[in-house]
């Protein structure tokens, strides 16, 4: 009954909230990088009495935060810099995936400087899939606070958006998106491309003094969410997802069903917000790996496994009603609860 | 039924107005630098793409020369649309650059190429001799010559008068004379290089 690998390490059913962790200390950093542009500006026009108080309690406050770490905050401080987009982590240069093939598309070029920064999170997609839309994308989390708000309109009785779309149509907007790179002079994706638009609208509003036109069309994808279909920018319309699902297909990590310890209480179908069919094994490119079924399984029958290929759909779950009535004839688990 | 034609309604709106969108981009194709340049002067941060057209593709609105710009200089146009959306400009009304050369380090596409601090070509400075005070004879002044950050290579006086500016070869374009310059008509501008026409500073 029970596999061997259906629980690897402790922290197994709590990979979910580990997930909304990482997804919460990305947003946060996102929102710390540009106060801290600022403290560094502060610094460097050397006038700390000539600010407004509000400036000095942004001063003080990034002081009192930075100065256990670093003596020098005026170029210490740039080993910290930028958005997911295109940024520094700790003096590590990383780009998006996107941002790559956006730019090579755009100008034609290959910067090996620029390649470089993404060949992390290339390499990362090769071997987790989607892994950045559900524990990294700062957009994601508005989106997953978004459907939470769709939750309770529903419970309050308001309609939301449930249509289906066809998945394929995100890579013809990655197609279309590149091909229109050169023609409009410009990198297209990064104008619809939402963690960028969420990653420079948060250092805009916050250095620049107001958001721009980005937080508008980010405004429209979140009510597209809430009034035609569940995480459907996510799932219909990203060029971002689209290039993680083509890079992610033959991903290492996958959830995967374990048939014998399934009792067919389809509440991973119910939680994925993707709209896959983990119940009968259909997770396919789209699946980020965000673990939300595995901490809602109330049998552990969904696992982390090592294989580049799902397995195909192996049937109702050995623990549920269906498969019991099958194999009555047998006789053989009657004593199973 | 209902429900289909309100589809139907929508896909055909959708499609009208991406078919708006097939003549600019046409227009684009045939003549992609028609549409780029206009009378305004970008002042783009420094070592940018001396081609406007080749700066937009380069460029991925990362932001992240503007999150490393110690006098926070850097503004991004945010609101105009178009393929200049997200990409770096300089305002020097409000703040000049003082040529750190820190965004030229952190570009991750190149898109601002590192040169030497007395390379860069942003563009060159104009004293509209008609306005500025010491050239009218309305007191002295110097405060662009105090401020520049190249010093005597790109600002100095007048040989005459010891208080009118006069801008050397030197001159980079980096426009903290026009931010410190106390006239509020801004006499001094920022104009292309290679180009003599009097210049308009965005926004």
């Amino acid at each position: 009954m029970s596999s061997p690998d259906s629980k690897p390490f402790f922290l197994w059913r709590h990979l979910n909230k580990l997930r909304w962790l990482s997804l919460s200390i990305v947003f946060l950093m996102l929102i710390l990088i540009p106060f801290l542009h600022l403290y560094q500006t502060y610094i460097a026009a050397h006038a700390y009495d000539l600010l407004y108080p509000s400036e000095k309690v942004i001063y003080d406050s990034m002081e009192t935060l930075t100065a256990p770490f670093i003596s020098d905050p005026e170029n210490d401080l740039d080993l910290l810099k930028g958005t997911t987009w295109s940024g520094r982590l700790f003096g590590l240069d990383l780009s998006d995936p996107l941002a790559l093939a956006g730019q090579i598309a755009a100008s034609g070029k290959l910067l090996w400087p620029f390649v470089l920064t993404a060949l992390i999170p290339i390499g990362l997609t090769l071997l987790l899939g989607r892994f950045f839309c559900g524990w990294i994308c700062p957009a994601s989390f508005l989106y997953e606070l978004n459907t939470t708000l769709g939750a309770w309109l529903r419970n309050i009785g308001l309609h939301t958006g449930q249509r289906r779309m066809s998945r394929k149509f995100k890579y013809l907007v990655l197609f279309v998106g590149l091909l229109l790179s050169p023609l409009l002079g410009s990198v297209a994706v990064a104008a619809i491309y939402p963690p960028a638009i969420v990653g420079r609208e948060i250092y805009y509003a916050i250095a620049l003094g107001g958001f721009g036109v980005g937080a508008v069309f980010f405004a429209a994808t979140l009510l597209f969410d809430l009034l035609v279909a569940r995480r459907g920018f996510c799932r219909y319309l990203c060029p971002g997802g689209a290039l993680y699902s083509l890079l992610g297909k033959f991903r290492l990590l996958r959830i995967q069903r374990v048939v014998e310890d399934c009792n067919d209480c389809a509440k991973c179908n119910a939680v994925c917000e993707f709209g896959l069919d983990p119940l009968r094994d259909g997770f396919g490119m789209e699946c980020n790996n965000c673990t939300a079924c595995i901490a809602v399984c109330p049998t552990d029958a969904l696992v982390f496994k090592v294989t580049p290929k799902d397995q195909p759909d192996r049937g109702p779950g050995h623990l549920g009603r269906q498969y019991r009535r099958a194999h009555n004839e047998n006789a053989e688990d009657e004593h199973e609860p | 039924m209902n429900r289909r034609k309100v589809i139907k309604r929508l896909a055909l709106g959708v499609a009208s107005l991406s078919a708006a969108g097939i003549p600019y981009g046409l227009s684009r194709l045939l003549a992609p630098d028609r549409l780029t340049t206009s009378k305004i002067h970008y002042l783009r941060p420094p070592g940018a793409l001396s081609d406007a057209t080749a700066f937009n593709e380069a460029c991925i609105g990362c932001g992240l020369c503007g999150e490393v710009c110690p006098p926070k200089c850097i503004l991004f146009s945010d609101r105009e649309g178009g393929s200049r959306l997200n990409t770096p400009f300089i305002d020097p009304a409000k703040k000049g650059c003082i040529l750190c050369g820190k965004c030229m380090e952190v570009c991750p596409t190149d898109a601002l190429t590192e040169v030497d601090r007395k390379d860069i070509k942003m563009g060159i400075a104009q004293i509209d001799r008609t306005a500025c005070y010491p050239w009218v004879d309305r007191g002295v002044c110097g405060a662009c010559v105090v401020a520049c950050p190249l010093g005597e290579h790109a600002i100095g006086f007048d040989f005459a008068n010891m208080y009118r500016p006069v801008i050397k070869k030197g001159c980079v374009g980096c426009g903290v004379c026009v931010e410190v310059c106390p006239h509020p008509s801004l006499p001094i501008r920022i104009a292309e290089r290679g180009s003599s026409t009097v210049v308009v500073h965005q926004i």
